[in-house]
């Protein structure tokens, strides 16, 4: 018989035993115990718990858009069986997260480490979590620990009872078992042997309603380099990706987005020959010039991916494109933007915010404040204009996603519906299917309920920002819905690189006053798209967060000082790239800085350090300039430089060593001092610091996308570059001691890198480079 | 259409059912054979992440013929130790290191040192002839389990 398919369909996901998450348990959380916690004795004690749903997108959401989802949820489950699991509502895509909740909960539970099981929940959406902001462990901290402690104190209530004494001094945890020390003789119980009790309504009356949390100082596994849970299954081909799910009877399906920002599929196209199925895809999101419910895109169904691919590619489909995408254009932006630098109308001021409880609003600001920022700058002793470029998020796995339709006995109407994609907002994802489910009107008279949407958040190959759209997934569901077949929707790299939510491109200008060593006066004026504002995620006239954020509240001391901002309506699909607009203002804030240092003559961390006050700073700074003790022996044709960045609540510096090689620039190493806080796995700190560094080198050296008449020029690796293993530098981290919270990884350690280079290359050259990239039209070949 | 046998991680697949005449390797172990360890990151031959061994020989597979893989002994990151072992020398220096982030790039990284190693490269030389793309930026670790190879 011809083998035309596997025949072993890959142990995809484990399904979760009904148990755990059943929607009967979910509407117990709205009823949650005076801890808010909620006990159940489901096959052994059960912890259901909220857990905030924080990061940045969220935030951001709360702040101006849609109702967020106000309880996310987690469950610690300990078993007769003697496992203890915790469910994880967020999206492990190389960060190490399932590792570092695992240890913050073995601390409090006084387990090994590795008798923790985190699974992946397979949400119905009330276990959500959004994965940004790098908070998918920082966020969480708190919270878990309390519940660790809270199970904890449930399996002590238990040996209370069964003990007879109350006193709770007389019982301690350790290794998975509870003693009692009261007696003649000690007596021990194994938390599995406790787990059932635990959950009684006895034992939970005498959990005391203070949780005692353990002493930092008395940590075993916090702060610990515990080796990550998911690597091995990383090295063998073994762990699934959203891109390697598969079942028997499933079709593949490419597709192909109109070419140009904002075109419309004119008519559906013919069928090629060989192909299941074209479908006309409407777009998800208003972005730009990209209007939700749109037809914006075909998708080619096949019976593997590389054959729609092809079919999608070579497919001939004529487009309406609105007149306005001739606007779309990387030159003509660049000089609607540089009008936009000097405009008086049009302008928010982001800081300083007017005083509390006036009317003035931050256009009127502007006017308030300016005129007595300009007078104190006279002539400015810096006016730097920085340019930086839309960016990709280029993650290696391309988007792609995973629909399998249960229909009824009619074959019309949905019952259930599987959804397996990498994903970094899954209970998007659940609200994006039933929405375009529910739109059919078999489904009118019995829509699915939120229950019947069952979403598998899979490993990420990378996130970046880019896996909390719904783009790919709304595309995925309306093939799903078309063809009734279980089909995976599979971008092709050229579709994925051309059609991101990208990175803003920004103009911005610093105008700064020396005056005896310090500042004086400080005008920093942002040119740059919305984010928020694509979104409809913030109220317009107001100041879009992501847009200034590494330019307000800045450690430094600037004196008399405004922060504006300047919407740029570009037409370009927006979104949030690993650090979002600090990756721009750090750009422009720390080269102006050590510009002005240059002209008072003084080392910049000198200079810098005179300008800050507090003192985590400080300690970072001091840090990175002791492992840096290198700078005073460099070869000739080297040079140094720095650049610091505070990224909600982590503080980066990073020095580098770089010099000339064959007309390009090299970096050849960086020191990276880093606070962030209460360390949960030291390790992962530095893996996300080197992660942080390459991606931010990557797109300070050659990252660029750039628009012509609506369309991207680049479109896959080889006109996107990014080092090679042999070009890596040597990155030395030190992680700076901290007792605050624990506070992002994922994120602070990009913005230094591209300053620290500049910095440097003004050094080496004598000449300052303000327009990223620094070499731009770089290629690469195989 | 055509019917191919090939040897695959040391088993032999006969009359494999290649669907279009000039599918490359890579969807071909992906989509008709179900070996998804081995990924598609840019179908042009640039990032490595798709590279498996021919003949011991490190090859991107995103544009390689399958044609001429047939007679040869084609090598995946599932077949390079028995599974759930992860025994191969490389793969032990990539676990003692911790090398992986999100991991995607990790299959090519591995094949292609693997390769190196084969092909009499040593330390540095190993780094220069993989050349494969890590946009989590693993570099430095990659360069560490390389070193204690
Ligand atoms: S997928 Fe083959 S080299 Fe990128
Ligand atoms: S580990 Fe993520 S791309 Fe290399």
């Amino acid at each position: 018989m011809p083998f035309t398919h596997r025949t072993t369909p890959a142990a995809e996901f484990p399904t979760v035993s009904p148990d755990i998450e059943t929607p009967a348990q979910a509407a117990d959380l709205s009823t949650m115990g005076r801890r808010g916690f909620l006990a159940t004795a489901l096959g052994g004690l059960s912890i259901a718990f909220a857990l905030p749903d924080v990061g940045r997108v969220f935030g951001a959401k709360a702040a101006g858009g849609p109702t967020p989802q106000a309880l996310a949820s987690a469950y610690i489950r300990i078993g007769t069986d003697g496992t203890i699991t915790l469910m994880f509502g967020g999206s492990e895509m190389g960060q190490g997260a399932k590792t570092g909740l695992g240890q913050i909960l073995a601390e409090e539970l006084m387990v090994d480490w590795r008798q923790v099981t985190v699974q992946q929940s397979p949400v119905d959406p009330i276990v959500t979590y959004i994965t940004g902001g790098s908070s998918a462990v920082s966020g969480r901290y708190d919270n878990l620990r309390i519940a660790g402690a809270a199970a904890r104190e449930s399996l002590i209530a238990a040996a209370m009872l069964s003990s007879g004494d109350h006193t709770r001094a007389n019982y301690s945890a350790a290794s998975g078992a509870v003693t009692y020390t009261g007696g003649a003789t000690a007596k021990s119980w194994l938390y599995k042997d406790l787990a059932l009790a635990a959950a009684s309504p006895a034992a939970q009356a005498l959990v005391p309603t203070t949780l005692p949390l353990t002493d930092p100082s008395k940590f075993r596994i916090i702060g610990q380099s515990v080796q990550r849970v998911d690597i091995p299954s990383k090295t063998d081909g073994s762990a699934k990706f959203g891109i390697d799910i598969w079942f028997p009877n499933m079709v593949f399906a490419a597709i192909k987005h109109c070419p140009t920002v904002g075109g419309t599929l004119a008519s559906t196209p013919q069928k090629p020959s060989g192909a299941i199925a074209v479908v006309p895809c409407t777009a998800s999101d208003n972005r730009g010039l990209v209007v939700a419910g749109s037809v914006n895109a075909v998708a080619v169904v096949a019976n593997n991916t590389w054959s729609a691919k092809n079919m999608a590619n070579s497919l001939n489909v004529s487009w309406k494109l609105p007149a306005s995408t001739a606007t779309v254009d990387s030159t003509q932006l660049l000089a609607q933007a540089q009008t936009l630098l000097t405009a008086s109308s049009g302008v928010l001021t982001a800081e300083p915010a007017p005083p509390a409880g006036s009317a003035t609003t931050a256009a009127q600001q502007t006017g308030l404040v300016e005129p007595s920022v300009l007078a104190t700058l006279g002539t400015p002793t810096v006016d730097a204009t920085y340019v930086l470029p839309h960016l990709a998020h280029a993650t290696l796995e391309v988007v792609n996603c995973t629909v399998r339709l249960t229909y009824d006995s009619t074959n019309k109407m949905v019952t259930l519906c599987e959804i397996w994609a990498p994903t970094q907002a899954a209970n998007w994802v659940a609200g994006t299917a039933l929405g375009l489910i529910n739109a059919a009107p078999a489904q009118a008279s019995n829509p699915l309920t939120a229950a019947g949407v069952v979403v598998n958040t899979t490993f990420l190959g990378g996130g970046l920002g880019r896996k909390i759209e719904q783009d790919y997934i709304s595309q995925a569901v309306q093939v799903a819905l078309a063809v009734k077949v279980p089909v995976k929707l599979t971008w092709s790299r050229e579709e994925d690189m051309t059609n991101d939510n990208y990175r803003p491109m920004a103009v911005v200008n610093v105008k700064a006053k020396l005056s005896s060593g310090a500042i004086s006066a400080w005008y920093l004026r942002n040119v740059s798209g919305s984010i928020l504002g694509q979104r409809g995620w913030m109220a317009p006239g107001t100041v879009d967060s992501q847009a200034v954020e590494g330019a307000v509240g800045l450690p430094y001391s600037l004196g008399n000082h405004i922060v504006e901002w300047a919407p740029l309506n570009a037409g370009i699909p927006l979104g949030f790239w690993r650090s979002v607009g600090t990756s721009i203002n750090a750009f422009a804030v720390e080269c102006t800085i050590d510009e002005l240092a240059q002209k008072a003559g003084l080392d910049p961390f000198v200079f810098r350090n005179s300008l800050v006050s507090d003192s985590r700073v400080k300690a970072v700074l001091a840090a990175a300039s002791q492992m840096s003790s290198w700078r005073s022996s460099l070869p000739s044709g080297h040079a140094w430089g720095m650049a610091m960045a505070e990224w909600n609540g982590t503080i980066v510096c990073e020095v580098v060593d770089v010099s000339l090689q064959s007309g390009s620039l090299r970096v050849n190493r960086v020191a990276c001092a880093v606070d962030c806080g209460q360390v949960i796995n030291p390790n992962q700190v530095e893996a996300q610091m080197q992660g942080g560094i390459v991606h931010g080198l990557n797109a300070a050296m050659w990252g660029q996308i750039t628009f012509t008449a609506g369309k991207a020029n680049q479109k896959n690796f080889s006109n996107y570059r990014m080092i090679r293993p042999g070009e890596m530098p040597q990155i030395t981290v030190q992680i700076v001691p901290s007792s605050a919270s624990p506070s992002g990884t994922g994120e602070p350690g990009v913005p230094p890198i591209a300053p620290a280079i500049a910095n440097a290359y003004s050094r080496l050259l004598n000449s300052r480079v303000r327009t990223l990239p620094f070499f731009p039209g770089a290629t690469m070949g195989d | 259409m055509a019917l191919l046998t090939l040897n695959v991680n040391g088993q032999t697949y006969t009359n494999v059912n290649v669907p279009d005449t000039g599918m490359p390797l890579l969807w071909l172990l992906r989509d008709i054979l179900g070996l998804t360890g081995t990924k598609y990151g840019c179908g042009i031959e640039v990032c490595g992440a798709c590279t498996v061994l021919v003949g011991g020989q490190a090859e991107k597979s995103c544009e390689f013929d399958v044609g001429s893989a047939v007679g040869k002994k084609i090598v995946t990151i599932e077949g390079l130790s028995p599974a759930g072992t992860q025994s191969h020398p490389v793969q032990k220096a990539w676990i003692a290191n911790q090398v992986p982030q999100c991991g995607y790039c990790q299959s090519g990284m591995i094949m292609a040192c693997v390769g190196a190693v084969n092909a009499g490269h040593h330390g540095t030389e190993i780094l220069n002839e993989m050349g494969n793309l890590c946009v989590c930026g693993t570099y430095q670790r990659v360069r560490s389990a390389v070193s204690t190879l």
